[in-house]
């Protein structure tokens, strides 16, 4: 094909494109079923707290929004509010599919993301508080420098003892190997978790909580990583694993499904010297 | 694609050369001056946040009560309270002026309710805590820890518990 023949075949697919969706956004039919729906108002009830009135104690407001001229998801409320009544509310959000952990957040009493939960319609008012016992920067924006910070402690990446030497080639890891990392590296770090269990509340300080022992665990049992004994020596204390009491909040919680409950487990029997890890089936190092 | 960029931007930056004015008006004068770096603050996470006086997000509060968390403040209650009565009877053999034997025959004058009572407060909370505790040592050996298991073993530990209770009740 020639230059000009596929410059010709782009051009024609983007003008699709930008007219596709020029005729969305004004589209006629959409806009008169929406008007025809019959407003179903909901009552959101927020914790807002304004550092600068920092005399001025938090408290709840409430917002109704209209469901049928809203989308399903708790995220899809929040920026309706924020758009059309009150541009004052502050939350954090980015991705809005359960990505990047930004919108977590307590939604009528238990830690998820706003943006995959959807809005309870059985009629009652929902409450959203932020993250529970974190201090709160404004209103549904908790500070996550204690929770980051732990999470650097671990030292998250790989640590090899050839780190020295150049390579050029990867790090070999069997198929079994690799798929022990599943349901643990998945993890988006949003602290739903760590703030969902009653022992990080009372030992945030020196507990690293749910979130950082999973990850924790997922770097202690990587066939790759050679840094085992110097990862469990550090948590060989009374606090930073041994805090956890099986609540299982955290598991309960988790909107990715994973389950740091188990990962904390497998870490006490590490530590405990009743587990072993396994010597890993094929060399890193071919 | 990348042709019609590079000829947007011949034209536009033809433009720009040829329009002289503009692009001095575009040029500020810019004078920098070196400070000396402070350090970054020790200061503790805690410190940092009462010092912008920033209040605690509520927790033990709003947070739902779930079986989870119930089932764990529980076995903290009923382990504090076997300890009380490991203590408070103790004591009471030492300091009690009658010997046991006489406060239970008060207690069976009382009538057989009462006697229940105290029989099932005896016996619930160490029923709960030993079938608890079991179910705490299989979690330490990292089983039963997916959410459906913990509710399962949960609920059947919550039925083997009252069965237990009641047993040592009527008995």
């Amino acid at each position: 094909m020639s230059r000009e023949a596929q410059l010709f075949k782009l051009c024609r697919g983007s003008f699709g494109q930008v007219r596709s969706i020029h005729r969305a956004s004004t589209s006629q039919a959409a806009a008169v079923q929406a008007k025809e729906k019959p407003v179903k108002n909901k009552v959101f009830s927020i914790y807002r707290w304004n550092p600068d009135k920092s005399d001025q104690k938090p408290y709840m407001q409430e917002y109704n929004v209209d469901l049928n001229a809203c989308g399903p998801m708790v995220l899809d409320a929040l920026i309706k509010i924020k758009n059309e009544i009150d541009p004052t509310l502050t939350f954090r959000r980015s991705c809005r599919e359960g990505i990047c952990g930004s919108c977590a957040m307590n939604i009528g009493g238990v830690n998820t993301l706003a943006c995959i939960s959807k809005i309870d319609t059985s009629g009652k008012s929902t409450k959203i508080y932020p993250l529970p016992h974190m201090y709160v920067v404004k209103d549904l924006v908790p500070d996550m420098n204690n929770f980051y910070n732990q999470y650097k402690s671990i030292e998250p990446w790989l640590q090899r003892k050839d780190d020295t030497v150049k390579k050029n080639t990867e790090y070999l890891q069997s198929v079994e190997d690799r798929q022990k990392l599943d349901g643990l590296y998945e993890c988006i770090l949003c602290a739903c978790c760590s703030t969902s269990c009653p022992s990080y509340w009372w030992n945030g300080d020196k507990y690293l909580g749910p979130a950082v022992l999973m990850q924790a665990y997922r770097w202690i049992i990587d066939s790759r990583d050679e840094a085992t004994t110097k990862r469990l020596d550090k948590m060989r204390d009374p606090f930073s694993a041994f805090r956890c009491h099986t609540i299982m909040n955290c598991t309960r919680t988790c909107p990715k499904g994973l389950n740091p409950g188990r990962a904390i487990a497998e870490i006490k029997k590490l530590l405990g010297g009743v587990a072993k890890k396994e010597e890993p089936h094929l060399k890193a190092v071919a | 694609m990348s042709l019609i960029f590079r000829l947007a931007g011949q034209r536009c930056n033809s433009q720009f050369l040829k329009n002289s004015n503009g692009l001095i008006s575009c040029i500020r004068p810019v004078t920098l001056k070196a400070t000396n770096v402070s350090p970054p603050s020790k200061e503790g996470h805690d410190e940092r946040n009462m010092k912008l006086k920033r209040p605690q997000s509520p927790h033990l509060t709003i947070y739902a009560p779930q079986l989870t968390s119930l089932l764990s403040i529980s076995h903290r209650a009923t382990g504090i309270v076997l300890s009380g009565y490991a203590i408070g009877l103790g004591l009471g053999a030492i300091v009690l002026p009658e010997s046991i034997p006489h406060y239970i025959d008060c207690l069976h004058e009382m009538g057989p309710a009462a006697v229940s009572f105290v029989k099932f407060s005896l016996s619930f909370p160490m029923a709960y805590h030993f079938w608890n505790g079991i179910r705490h040592l299989i979690w330490d050996t990292g089983k039963m820890l997916t959410i459906p298991q913990v509710y399962t073993t949960g609920y059947i530990m919550l039925a083997v518990t009252f069965a237990t209770a009641g047993f040592l009740t009527v008995m």
